[in-house]
């Protein structure tokens, strides 16, 4: 019932404002793992071992992974909302019928 | 200019409005008698960033871009010191006579607009938040683009701190998704404002903004909800706004060549909306002053009239206003005070009280029985009982509840829990599966639909919180690293 909308890409040839540069990067899977688990251990994690740049990348793709998520539930609500819809409008198609086939007005 | 207090400088005379980073105030110039605008927004971080983009707003001049004088630091407070323009917004107009506008109007107010837009363009620079609220209307009806730049930056240096989203309703979809952008995209969210103005919301407005943030790119553009009531111009001029590729989307120069902007009217035709929004804001102003303590009563108003100057902040009423999306916003737009009852309610509900009846229903697609009635007053106490003895039954009596034949079906969603609901909320919904849906009534389903905006809230409150945890170690071993680096 639910066609989930193509997303369409349409790169600009000039661009003021860049694409985000961490957009197609593969996310490491130890990064999404972080994201997904408890906060319990994340204290054992030494963020200051890395680069800069390297935590600059690692902070855009948890914006990533979290706009991901976030769509995920929006979807998931999506769907949810029209599978209602279906069902509240059989009731809807029911009360017609009825009214149809007794004649009430 | 920083090197005086800016209270010295200036007097305040009262508050005009309120947007998403700070309030905005009626200013008089002390030495020059100049009536202006000051805009305090707090800041706390990556304050060269917002002087250098101020600095480059004051060198733009043109009459349909509201003037920036300067800026000011008062202890954590930013002022903005801008031209005034005595008519408010063109959203502020809206509200206040409760109108929206027509052709005419919306065409003089758009063509200012585009000469605005174009002056920037030409200059490569891209306003970033169009918008009837950013659209101000001096008292001869000329339309001005206002924050220009200063949003831009703004919501950048909120964005790295707590993930502003923007302003979803009036974004490019190419905004939305992050793979680079120009100047076409003010033209995108100048389309969406038409439309604003015309139906009083632009589209997508009444659904909640994250619904909204995913459809803007998968959908097709956006229209007019009745096309029939509008020109064959204006609908035109909409629609090649609202080109999804923004390669082929038109520019301003090119939208000022457009028929329905040709055939544009004075300025002049707008002093009679702009005095009746006047006169409105007066009499409102009025009403306050002659309930001087309605601390319970927060009419939707803006404070400018000049009678109430010499009142001062004592009868100032704040025009609380859907602002552009920051978490705090969102966070303020669910009913969680109901939210937690409901939610128990879905977990106990139709267990204990479906029996042979409903179930005939779904399967003759008969109307209820009148008698049912008496038992859905009854399932409704029992559902109350059941919520308030929820936190002392046990597990056993939990399968008590379970004794139907809809125990299959049920179980696909989630079983109730007795952990407490703020910090283990019922997810209404397991991946996929909405079988059970099919035993409900057409009560329970209305229910969740009601309740399924605050619902979603909710998982995406959640989810921020785990972001924001998980982001925090990230961005203090970069603030760290950041500040051993200038030290050396
Ligand atoms: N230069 C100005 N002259 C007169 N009124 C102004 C001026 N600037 C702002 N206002 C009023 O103050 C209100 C708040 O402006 P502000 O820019 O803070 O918020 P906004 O435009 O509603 O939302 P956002 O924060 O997303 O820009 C406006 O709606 C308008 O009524
Ligand atoms: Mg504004």
């Amino acid at each position: 019932y639910m066609n989930p909308p193509r997303n369409t890409h349409y790169q600009p040839h000039s661009v003021l404002v860049p694409a985000n540069p961490y957009l197609l990067e593969k996310i490491p899977n130890w990064l999404t793992i972080y994201f997904q688990t408890s906060a319990e251990l994340d204290h054992k994690l030494r963020w200051d071992m890395f680069k800069l740049t390297q935590l600059d990348c690692y902070n855009a793709m948890l914006t990533r992974l979290y706009k991901q998520e976030l769509q995920n539930i929006v979807m998931r609500y999506e769907s949810y909302r029209s599978a209602l819809l279906v069902e509240m409008e059989k009731f809807q198609m029911h009360r017609q019928n009825t009214r149809a086939v007794t004649g009430h007005h | 200019s920083l090197t005086r207090q800016p209270e010295e400088v200036f007097d305040i005379l009262c508050k005009l409005g309120e947007g998403s980073y700070g309030s905005v105030y009626k200013a008089l110039h002390k030495e020059s008698g100049q009536v202006l605008a000051i805009k305090q927004v707090p800041v706390d971080t990556d304050l060269q960033e917002i002087i250098k983009e101020i600095s480059i707003m004051q060198q733009c001049d043109s009459p349909y871009v509201v003037k920036y004088y300067g800026s000011y630091f008062k202890n954590t407070d930013l002022w903005i010191v801008m031209e005034y323009c005595g008519a408010g917004s063109v959203s502020d107009i809206m509200r206040l006579r409760k109108k929206t506008l027509s052709e005419d109007e919306i065409a003089t107010i758009l063509c200012d607009t585009l000469k605005g837009l174009e002056y920037l363009h030409l200059r490569r620079k891209i306003h970033r938040d169009i918008k009837a609220g950013n659209i101000l209307l001096n008292s001869e009806g000329h339309a001005k683009l206002a924050d220009f730049g200063v949003a831009g930056q703004l919501t950048d240096t909120m964005a790295k701190r707590n993930t502003v989203i923007g302003t979803p309703f009036w974004m490019a979809p190419e905004v939305i998704q992050e793979i680079g952008y120009d100047c076409v995209a003010d033209i995108w969210s100048l389309g969406i404002t038409a439309l604003e103005m015309a139906e009083g919301k632009p589209p997508y407005g009444e659904i909640h903004p994250m619904r909204a943030i995913f459809m803007i790119p998968t959908k097709p553009p956006p229209s007019f909800r009745e096309p029939d009531i509008w020109s064959p111009e204006f609908i035109d001029f909409v629609s090649i706004c609202l080109v999804k590729n923004p390669e082929e989307r038109a520019t301003a120069s090119t939208l000022l060549q457009h028929v329905f902007i040709g055939n544009a009217k004075q300025p002049s035709i707008l002093s009679q909306m702009i005095s009746e929004a006047q006169q409105i804001r007066k009499n409102q102003n009025h009403r306050t002053i002659m309930l001087p303590n309605s601390g319970g009563i927060k009419p939707n108003i803006i404070e400018d009239s000049d009678e109430d100057v010499a009142l001062g902040n004592q009868t100032m009423v704040q025009c609380v206003d859907e602002g552009t999306l920051v978490p705090g916003t969102l966070v303020s737009m669910s009913q969680s005070g109901t939210l937690v009852e409901l939610e128990s309610e879905l977990g106990t509900m139709v267990i204990n009280n479906v029996d042979d009846q409903t179930m005939k229903r779904h399967d003759t697609g008969s109307e209820r029985p009148y008698f049912m009635r008496h038992f859905d007053k009854k399932e409704a106490e029992v559902k109350q009982e059941n919520n308030t003895r929820l936190e002392n039954t046990d597990d056993n009596n939990e399968d008590h509840r379970f004794q139907s034949h809809y125990h299959l079906q049920l179980n696909q969603a989630p079983p109730p829990q007795h952990v407490p609901a703020e910090t283990n909320f019922q997810r209404p919904l397991s991946d996929g599966d909405f079988e059970y849906l099919k035993f409900l009534s057409y009560e329970e389903l209305q229910q969740r639909m009601a309740t399924l905006d605050a619902e979603m809230e909710r998982e995406i409150d959640e989810l921020r919180r785990r972001y924001q945890t998980k982001r925090q170690p990230i961005l203090d071993a970069m603030d760290t690293k950041r500040k051993r680096q200038q030290n050396f």
